[in-house]
């Protein structure tokens, strides 16, 4: 009987150490473009905030959203298109009085050098990369652009689907695409594949990249005060030194 | 009725497609492996064996790496055939690659079953009537290995449609080019949206699969059925 006293004892005690564990944990749920920028930030907030431990989950933001609405644990979700905060937040998994913008970005198409120089030259291209329609926000925004060019037609079996906007800066990297629809950051990062064009802007929506702190986000004391910290003055300078617009 | 969208008919046409072809493809291979490793004698043979069978046990997203370090822009094989003006990666012709690899363990697995079954009487009857290798092998050995071939073949085809890892890295995710269903159930499930689209090709590709080991359950049959 004392033994089986004392093994219950100490799994409690391993049960509330685990249960420690766990609070200081911050989920992020953050758009693949996103990637550096937070984990700079999630860096030097950790250095500040000792006995913090960051969760991140980078991906592409329709995939995210599915994910959060699955039940994965999140915090903080920070999408690339609003469309998908909106998605979470119809199903009541987002605290939405803490929505907000945290930056924005540019659509771009990057490739080898002298591959394309406008939207009509990608008729005569072989393979291009962009990001799924479904499910990626730079796929979207591609996708419409490419719609109001008119080109939607003649690209119709050039155009391999990448999982992320990072997928498809990595297909351009590679060579084995003639070029991708990526995000200025993103191209800054690119080794081989150069900025093409600018995709004109009359062409899309403007990339808008919301914030919020989800349901279970805005009862974590951390992950609230991670969240204010994204605001702050410091993560804007962070944002502009990736080639981001400071909101 | 289950709704099935214009690129998912091409996602099923694709998959039968490349299943087809990569079957198609390795049977005179599968059938030469087989023989070698079955009737004939040689040094490094559990080598050969053991290379057949790695796909097998590999991850098929390492298989499709590897193809890729062979068959892309600046890869080993790729980029004579770059300069030949051949391209492979991100084409129909990589997506049957990629399957005839990761089938073609189970193809060389069910053939050696079959031949090694093969009464070995009827073989030293026919060499000591005086006929050749070729001619043994080709009036005796293929038409006794014929329920293993059919076998493996079946089941090689089942493996090529659902052949997803390996096929996402060379051939890509193109809709209408090398889109096969799993690679539209995957691009479906990644979307919150397309749920019901997901479940309506998971549901051809469960009624495929079944028709397909069906077949093969018949043919097993048949085989074991022949002593």
């Amino acid at each position: 009987m004392k033994n089986v006293i004392k093994l219950l004892a100490t799994l409690f005690c391993l049960f509330l150490l685990v249960a420690q564990a766990v609070a200081g944990e911050i989920n992020l749920a953050v758009a693949a473009s996103l990637k550096e920028v937070t984990n700079e930030l999630s860096d030097s907030f950790a250095k500040t905030h000792p006995g913090v431990k960051f969760l991140k989950n980078y991906g592409a933001s329709g995939a995210l959203a599915k994910q959060i609405v699955s039940g994965a644990p999140s915090d903080i979700f920070i999408a690339a298109n609003p469309e998908w905060m909106e998605y979470a937040k119809n199903k009541n998994l987002i605290d939405s009085a803490t929505i907000g913008t945290f930056t924005y970005n540019t659509l771009i198409f990057a490739g080898a050098p002298g591959k394309a120089s406008s939207m009509r030259d990608l008729i005569k291209l072989d393979r291009i990369a962009i990001g799924s329609p479904r499910s990626v926000p730079a796929g979207e925004y591609a996708t419409e652009a490419i719609k109001k060019a008119g080109l939607d037609k003649h690209l119709e079996k050039k155009l391999v689907m990448a999982k992320d906007v990072r997928e498809c800066l990595m297909y351009a990297e590679r060579g084995e695409v003639d070029g991708a629809f990526v995000y200025k950051t993103d191209a800054l990062l690119a080794k081989q594949a150069m900025i093409l064009f600018t995709v004109p802007p009359d062409l899309y929506p403007q990339v808008t990249y919301p914030m919020a702190l989800t349901v279970a986000g805005a009862k974590n004391k951390d992950a609230a005060a991670f969240f204010t910290y994204l605001h702050s003055g410091e993560a804007k300078t962070v944002l502009v030194k990736y080639g981001f617009a400071p909101h | 009725m289950i709704p099935l969208a214009p690129s998912d008919y091409d996602a099923i046409r694709l998959s039968l497609q490349v299943a087809l072809a990569a079957t198609l493809l390795s049977i005179p291979f599968g059938f030469g492996v087989a023989y070698l490793i079955t009737f004939v004698k040689f040094r490094g043979k559990m080598l050969l064996e053991v290379f057949v069978n790695l796909p097998l046990t590999l991850p098929p997203v390492v298989v499709g790496y590897f193809l890729l370090l062979l068959l892309g822009k600046h890869g080993w094989l790729g980029s004579l055939l770059n300069n030949a003006g051949i391209r492979l990666i991100f084409t129909l012709k990589a997506a049957v690659i990629a399957s005839a690899v990761v089938g073609f363990p189970l193809l060389v697995r069910s053939l050696r079953v079959c031949m090694e079954g093969i009464d070995r009487q009827l073989i030293n009857a026919s060499r000591t009537l005086g006929a050749p290798w070729y001619d043994t092998l080709l009036t005796v050995i293929l038409p006794l290995s014929l329920p293993g071939l059919i076998a493996g073949s079946s089941l090689m085809f089942a493996r090529s449609l659902g052949e997803f890892g390996a096929t996402i890295i060379v051939a890509g995710n193109i809709p209408g080019v090398t889109q096969t269903i799993p690679l539209a159930i995957y691009e479906y499930a990644s979307s919150p949206t397309s749920e019901t689209m997901a479940l309506a090709l998971c549901l051809v590709s469960v009624v495929i699969s079944m028709a397909v080991l069906f077949m093969h359950e018949l043919m097993a049959r048949k085989m074991s059925r022949r002593d």
